[in-house]
């Protein structure tokens, strides 16, 4: 299916909807506020962006590289506007400028300052950065195309929403060219297919 | 010398210097994604101008104290190369560029919806690195584009156009010329496509009110002209990977079926 791409402030829909991301409503009209793919269907209307940053949101899933160590715990950059700080409290392990995290967003205050919690580091591995609006494309549909990157690479993988995937063993080099494939052909249907052929096809080639 | 000048014909048989109509644009030729350690970035050639513009943010603003909690801020900052004109330009900002870099970023604040971003900052860096009348209109149609590339949310794209008078003629898109003729009227003047809302309209000359709202309608449709460039900008990069795609896209299914 062709989706239609917008830029922003292209008519999504004339009528009345449910107002969705990345959409504005302008005297009973729906505009899109960004570039990206639309999504129009009875009920409403949304843009799903292509570009743009990480806005923190609760539950989410974030990596996070510390910054820096104070008296009381450790700044971590997670890759939005602001710094987030994570306690020393109920931590084991002492972290170090450098040292990656992962953590679950708690909360999230009216200036996006992200509160973190459930905290747990990683030990080794590497980091591979990419648009933070592409990465429901590196999960997939029930995770349906982690599963063929963790069979096509044999690494282990974390996803963060904020665009940084955590990777450590197998084929990391493999691993980033897919995920440069991914970010590049993200707009594109059958994605999941494409990316099993391209990592079979570098593996037979070796 | 005088006599000289008097004799220039800036339109002749409907036709300008340059072999343009008088309401035809110099070629626009834009593209985004040019630079890849800036969150969005824009190139733009028009006519002899040639633009580079840079988007980083929205990011924290600092020192604290200009951090504003209910909207972002908007720097914008234009600056012109030395190389861009015949004589060098000194590189320092000058009293010029300021205004500019003043007018042009309030036109965009209009465009962006700022309160979404409290306590940030939005960089936009336009390089001008060649130039023939009408740089400022120029840069702000390539810091839209960039703006859009780095995903920040906007209201509108904003277009821009020159439009003025040159031997007695109103015309669109002024190039260097015809700004330099003895009864040149320049207007820059910048727009929201979708409302026809004015974010900018500088004037330099004199116009009768006849005038005046011929230079306003030409104006208004030269800016949608060049919003149609800057929307097949921003899509070109999706719609050549897909037909890129669907091409071998039917070979790798017709070689499975081989097998």
């Amino acid at each position: 299916m062709k989706k239609k791409i917008v830029i922003p402030g292209e008519l999504v829909s004339e009528e009345r909807k449910q107002v969705g991301s990345h959409v504005f409503m302008e005297n009973g009209k729906i505009y899109s506020d960004a570039l990206g793919l639309v999504y129009n269907d009875s009920q409403d209307a949304s843009v799903v962006a292509l570009h743009g940053k990480y806005f923190p949101q609760r539950d989410d899933l974030v990596i996070g590289i510390v910054v820096q160590e104070t008296f009381a715990g450790y700044i971590v950059d997670i890759n939005s506007f602001y710094y987030s700080f994570v306690s020393k409290e109920f931590m084991r392990d002492r972290l170090q400028r450098g040292s990656i995290i992962s953590a679950k967003i708690l909360s999230v205050n009216e200036i996006n300052e992200a509160e973190l919690g459930q905290v747990r580091v990683f030990y080794g591995g590497e980091i591979i950065n990419i648009s933070p609006v592409k990465v429901p494309r590196v999960i997939g549909k029930n995770a349906s195309m982690m599963e063929a990157l963790k069979i096509g690479t044999g690494a282990n993988i974390m996803v963060g929403r904020n665009g940084r995937i955590w990777a450590k063993g197998g084929n990391t080099q493999l691993l980033s060219e897919a995920i440069k494939k991914i970010e590049v052909e993200s707009h594109l249907s059958n994605l999941t297919n494409k990316i099993e052929n391209f990592l079979k096809e570098k593996n037979n080639n070796a | 010398m005088s006599k000289k000048e008097e004799k220039t014909e800036y339109v002749k048989n409907g036709k300008r210097l340059d072999g343009r109509g008088t309401e035809e644009l110099r070629p626009l030729k834009i593209e985004v994604g040019v630079l890849s350690r800036a969150d969005g970035s824009c190139a733009l050639e028009w006519g002899q101008n040639k633009v580079v513009a840079a988007v980083y943010g929205p990011r924290e603003a600092l020192p604290k104290h200009i951090q504003n909690p209910y909207k972002a801020l908007v720097d914008y900052q234009y600056r012109m190369a030395t190389f861009s004109v015949p004589d060098r330009k000194n590189p320092k900002p000058g009293r010029r560029e300021m205004e500019i870099s003043k007018v042009s970023g309030e036109a965009l604040e209009k465009a962006i919806f700022l309160e979404r971003f409290p306590n940030t900052t939005i960089d936009i860096f336009v390089e001008i690195l060649d130039s023939n009348a009408g740089t400022r209109v120029a840069a702000l149609v390539a810091a839209s584009a960039a703006l859009a590339d780095a995903g920040i949310p906007m209201r509108d794209m904003v277009s821009a156009v020159g439009v003025g008078k040159a031997g007695g003629e109103i015309i669109l898109d002024l190039n260097k010329d015809e700004e330099d003729a003895p009864d040149a009227v320049d207007i820059p003047m910048a727009i929201l496509p979708r409302t026809e809302e004015i974010v900018l309209l500088q004037m330099d000359g004199l116009l009768t009110p006849e005038e005046w709202k011929k230079a306003l309608k030409l104006g208004l449709k030269g800016c949608k002209q060049v919003y149609e460039v800057q929307k097949e900008a921003l899509r070109k990069k999706y719609l050549e990977a897909e037909k890129e795609e669907s091409e071998p896209n039917t070979e790798t299914a017709t070689q499975e079926e081989g097998e």
